[in-house]
């Protein structure tokens, strides 16, 4: 018999062992902030096409400054050969504009948008270009040289006497630019653009590159004591999956060490300690197992839930423990009377959890169901492995610890009750005085609090362009015709917009994007003036200018050239083309992204996102984004928390049938609201996206000590003072415990994590307190009258043992 | 002062900080300009583009007057005017019979200031802020001539401008010849003549009649 339960524990023992090593195996860390947001908002749609395709996940950015822009040039270039070096690293370093080096490398992209026109365009070049009048457009040219006082045309013409250009629209191209991508106006600050060598495989990956790029650089700056950044997709990949490991590790272990210590405060007893958490350290490898297995992906808010799932697992421990102390009977009676406190408990706990899946903030479902599976698995083990375990170790009796003689003591308690009566007046004050924290409604709460990478791209916005109130039109479609006509659909409105006085400027893809039908049209007349190319520089050199006047006329005369017999859509290929399109135009197999941008008019964002988000056109910014979760986080967890609340009453209705009970637990979760607004006020923390939700997990897990309160009061026949000695120390140990849970991730590097975990600490200490202390004389002020409690088996014998 | 308005032409600045230079007669040249209340000049422009095979020479004409209106005319007859009364500015092609307006206090010094960078006045408050604006490369005092070469702090001019080389008188304080030399190895030289100081100007000179133009704001 008990070489088969033996065995029966090491096969499930093995099992366990096996699905937690399978389960941790897979988990790996999502640090997409947009992976935490709505995913049915527009803004969130179109700002996650943007990153997919424009953040540029294999281009670092390494920011550097220098006294004076000589140095700084030279230092750019320097590091960039130094880079270029270790094509094990490094496949691409660019320090300086393609086209800063001569007209050579942009020609391909100049012969793409001449081909791109409109047809009528190009037969006004190709006429402008015909052996008649070429001879006095060319002296024309030349003569203007000798005149002209605007060094734009008088660079234009040096090196495109033929004007080429001139039937481009050049501002277009410039709409959106102004200052360099690579130096600040004053030249000091440069900007270094490094591409990978290869792909990341994971963010190890990324982080062990980045740190051999920053191992580079620093033996380069060893010589040069020069000031370097680093910023740019893997630079956030790295500073944010790093964090996150150590976010949820070291959460982790102090809420373990927490709970240690108050654990050992209340009961000095070591070996149930021990044995506790171990039971914890299971639930959270059985349950991260399961995150791993079934959600591969963490995110940083789904990172919390280790040191949150420990603060309210444990809590089952501390009352499976206080009820094994004085039981006599077998396990399994001691598992039954502790099963309807645990699973009414965990039940509710994980109920509000599971809510969060109805919030549409995928962060916080993610956070929601790895707490919801956590708790329920932790109620299982400390049912199930945790009451034969204590049940044993109870059988050593101990005398009664501190906290537990302070529950004993009426004199502690009403010391107590006073205490709590004065904060919670200081604190209603406050929140009278100062009024309720207010709503932030920017995306601060999605940022790392503490970023190498942030504060550098910081510099870049300082230094270089801040870009950051522009809105950025993303269109998106299966071809590229579909995006060419979703493009010029775009621009008629950005037109109407402009005329309705809401933009200021716009910059649509539109010259950069392939026209099939104008390419189609155009090819032959240029491939046909690209043959009559030895003419052409005849007529250059009779005209009085040089062989260098030629150099671009020659390279884009080639180009169209090499495209006689391509296929259109044609795409320009070469380096500098693809520099100046990575940030414009994304192709894949079946789908093509363009990216523009629109400046509005201050106040205009609004009415311009609406007129332009259509099918495959969004119109977005991280500022707008904030705008619409303004808008719709509030209502969405106004309704859920409305919803929580009608079914936490109605089940105490069904459990308490009692109308002064339940009201008496709504002034209560009523009151440590108001409470917690004014601790909010006082420490000068404001709501967000995230610490919303902090209401929602305090109706769900903070009103269980009210609910307990009030049964135990019941249970006990309305005397207050065997409740407290029965279930004081355990609301003690689970309120801060689970205070403790949240509390140790209020240095995670999430803000919007850190401040969830910090409100919801606040909310239970604050709930435990106004239920230990308050509730109960409420409870008494509101019976006073009544003859004999009611709704209590207990009824009649107090002087019995109290129940719990 | 006359300094100061061919140093506007250019569309750049100057100053002379380097220790190792004797600063000595370009700050007595600067000392010359409170002196002067008016001047008219004519010059020579000699643009040798890496472009054209060969120099092309262009005459022109200059008057300027305290406290800010220049005239400056390219070509004879003019092909390219630009004025400044005050912050109003104009760049008017005759033959085209178009004009642009500019805010001229909207112009910037570098090159990037365009066309319109050669009406900014002042260009520097004083030598101090000459020497702020410029690197002194050279000094060659010869004779009465002085040649000062310097090329600008400013970044966005460095961009396109190599150095510029000013040719003065020590005796009278007359600006010679002024040449700017751009990266890609093209040089602008004036060489002026018939410089005049302090004469009467008459008021009409800095303004133009655009009847029958077409007179377009400038995108600043």
């Amino acid at each position: 018999m008990l070489k088969s339960r033996l065995l029966r524990g090491l096969a499930v023992a093995v099992l366990l062992i096996g699905f937690c090593i399978a389960g941790l195996s897979r988990i790996s860390f999502d640090v997409q902030i947009l992976k935490l947001l709505p995913t049915h908002l527009p803004q969130v749609q179109g700002l996650a096409i943007f990153l997919k395709h424009f953040a540029l996940a294999d281009e670092l950015m390494i920011t550097l400054e220098t006294a004076d822009a000589d140095a700084a040039d030279a230092a750019a270039t320097s590091l960039a050969e130094h880079l270029r070096a270790k094509p094990e690293l490094v496949r691409r370093a660019v320090e300086r504009a393609p086209w800063e080096s001569g007209g050579g490398p942009i020609a391909e992209l100049l012969a793409f948008a001449l081909l791109n026109q409109p047809p009528e365009k190009v037969t006004e070049l190709t006429a402008h270009l015909s052996a008649e009048t070429i001879g006095a457009a060319l002296r024309e040219a030349a003569e203007k040289l000798g005149e002209s006082i605007e060094p734009r045309e008088l660079a234009m013409l040096s090196y495109d006497p033929l004007g080429l250009t001139a039937s481009l629209d050049l501002a277009r191209f410039a709409a959106a630019g102004g200052q360099s991508e690579f130096a600040s106006a004053d030249g000091a600050f440069r900007v270094i653009y490094i591409q990978t060598a290869g792909r990341f495989s994971s963010y190890r990956d990324n982080i062990t590159w980045l740190n051999a790029i920053k191992a580079e650089c620093a033996r380069w700056n060893a010589k040069h004591g020069v000031t370097l950044g680093f910023t740019g997709e893997p630079a956030f990949v790295a500073d944010i999956a790093g964090t996150m490991q150590w976010d949820m590790q070291s959460s982790g272990m102090v809420t373990l060490l927490v709970i240690a210590v108050i654990f050992w405060l209340c009961y000095r007893r070591a070996w149930p300690l021990l044995a506790l958490q171990g039971m914890l350290v299971v639930t959270f490898a059985i349950s991260l197992a399961c995150a791993g297995l079934f959600l591969r992906e963490l995110t940083v808010i789904g990172v919390g839930f280790a040191s949150i799932l420990i603060g309210l697992t444990v809590d089952y421990g501390y009352l499976v423990f206080q009820k094994a102390r004085g039981h006599t009977g077998t396990v399994r009676e001691l598992q039954r009377e502790c099963f309807q406190n645990v699973s009414l408990t965990a039940g509710t706990t994980a109920s509000a959890f599971f809510a969060l899946n109805l919030s549409s903030l995928p962060g916080l479902a993610q956070l929601g169901n790895l707490v919801g599976i956590g708790v329920i698995v932790g109620a299982t083990v400390m049912l199930g492995i945790f009451a034969p375990i204590a049940l044993r170790l109870q059988r050593q009796a101990a005398r009664p610890s501190v906290m537990e003689r302070f529950f004993a003591n009426p004199r502690a308690i009403a010391a107590g009750g006073w205490a709590t009566l004065a904060l919670v007046a200081a604190l209603l004050a406050i929140l009278a005085v100062k009024g309720p924290p207010s709503l932030d409604s920017s995306i601060d709460s999605l940022r790392p609090r503490v970023s190498g990478a942030y504060d550098a791209l910081g510099q870049v916005y300082a230094k270089l362009t801040d870009n950051r109130d522009l809105l950025s039109l993303i269109v998106i479609g299966g071809s590229e015709d579909e995006v060419l006509g979703r493009l010029r659909t775009a621009e008629a409105k950005i037109e109407a917009a402009r005329a309705r006085g809401e933009v200021r400027t716009a910059a649509v893809a539109l010259p950069l994007w392939p026209d099939t039908a104008n390419q189609r049209a155009n090819l032959p007349a240029l491939a046909a003036l690209a043959a009559e190319k030895p003419r052409l520089r005849e007529a250059i050199l009779a005209a009085g200018f040089t062989e260098e006047a030629f150099g671009l006329a020659d390279a884009v005369l080639t180009q169209w050239a090499a495209w006689r017999s391509a296929s259109v859509p044609i795409w320009p290929e070469n380096d500098a083309s693809r520099w100046v399109l990575r940030r414009v135009a994304h192709r894949s197999p079946g789908k093509f992204v363009a990216l523009g941008m629109v400046q509005p008019v201050p106040g205009q964002e609004d009415a311009l996102a609406s007129a332009l988000t259509a099918e495959g056109t969004f119109l977005v910014s991280w500022k707008q984004l904030g705008r619409e979760l303004r808008r719709v986080i509030p209502q969405e967890f106004g309704r859920l928390i409305a919803a929580l609340g009608a079914i936490i009453l109605s089940v105490l209705w069904i459990a308490f049938r009692s109308l002064r009970d339940v009201l008496l637990f709504a002034a209560t979760t009523t009151l440590v609201f108001f409470v917690l607004l004014g601790a909010m006020s006082l420490l000068g923390l404001t709501w967000n996206l995230f610490n919303l939700a902090a209401i929602l997990l305090l109706l769900g897990t903070g009103t269980d000590y009210s609910i307990l309160v009030l049964l135990a009061i019941r249970r006990n026949g309305g005397d207050t003072a065997a409740m407290h000695r029965a279930l004081g120390i355990v609301i003690f140990l689970c309120a801060f415990s689970a205070a403790a849970g949240f509390g140790t991730i209020t240095w995670a590097n999430h803000i919007g994590l850190a401040t969830l975990g910090e409100t919801c600490a606040l909310g239970l200490a604050i709930d435990a307190l106004i239920s230990v202390f308050l509730l109960p004389v409420a409870w008494r002020w509101l019976h006073r009258r009544d003859a004999a409690p009611r709704g209590d088996e207990k009824a009649g014998e107090p002087s019995g043992p109290p129940a719990l | 002062m006359l300094r100061t308005v061919l140093l506007l032409i250019l569309a750049s600045s100057t100053a002379f900080a380097a220790p190792e230079f004797d600063l000595a007669p370009l700050k007595k040249w600067f000392g010359r300009q409170n002196e002067i209340r008016s001047v008219t000049a004519e010059f020579t422009q000699t643009r040798s583009l890496r472009a054209l095979r060969d120099p092309v020479a262009t005459p022109g004409r200059l008057w300027f007057s305290v406290p800010g209106s220049v005239r400056w005319e390219l070509g004879s007859p003019p092909k390219t005017i630009a004025l400044r009364k005050g912050a109003n500015a104009l760049i008017i092609t005759p033959g085209k019979k178009r004009a642009e307006r500019h805010n001229a206090s909207a112009a910037s010094p570098s090159a990037g200031g365009g066309a319109l960078a050669m009406l900014r006045f002042p260009l520097a408050k004083d030598f101090a802020d000459f020497q702020r604006q410029f690197e002194v490369l050279a000094i060659t005092p010869s004779g009465e001539r002085c040649r000062v070469e310097v090329a600008p702090r400013d970044p966005q001019a460095r961009k396109f401008l190599s150095r510029i080389v000013i040719e003065f008188n020590q005796v009278n304080g007359h600006l010679l010849s002024f040449e700017m030399v751009t990266r890609d190895g093209s040089k602008m030289r004036q060489e002026f003549s018939n410089v005049r100081t302090n004469v009467k100007i008459p008021a009409t000179t800095f303004d133009y009649d655009l009847s029958g133009y077409d007179v377009k704001d400038a995108k600043e």
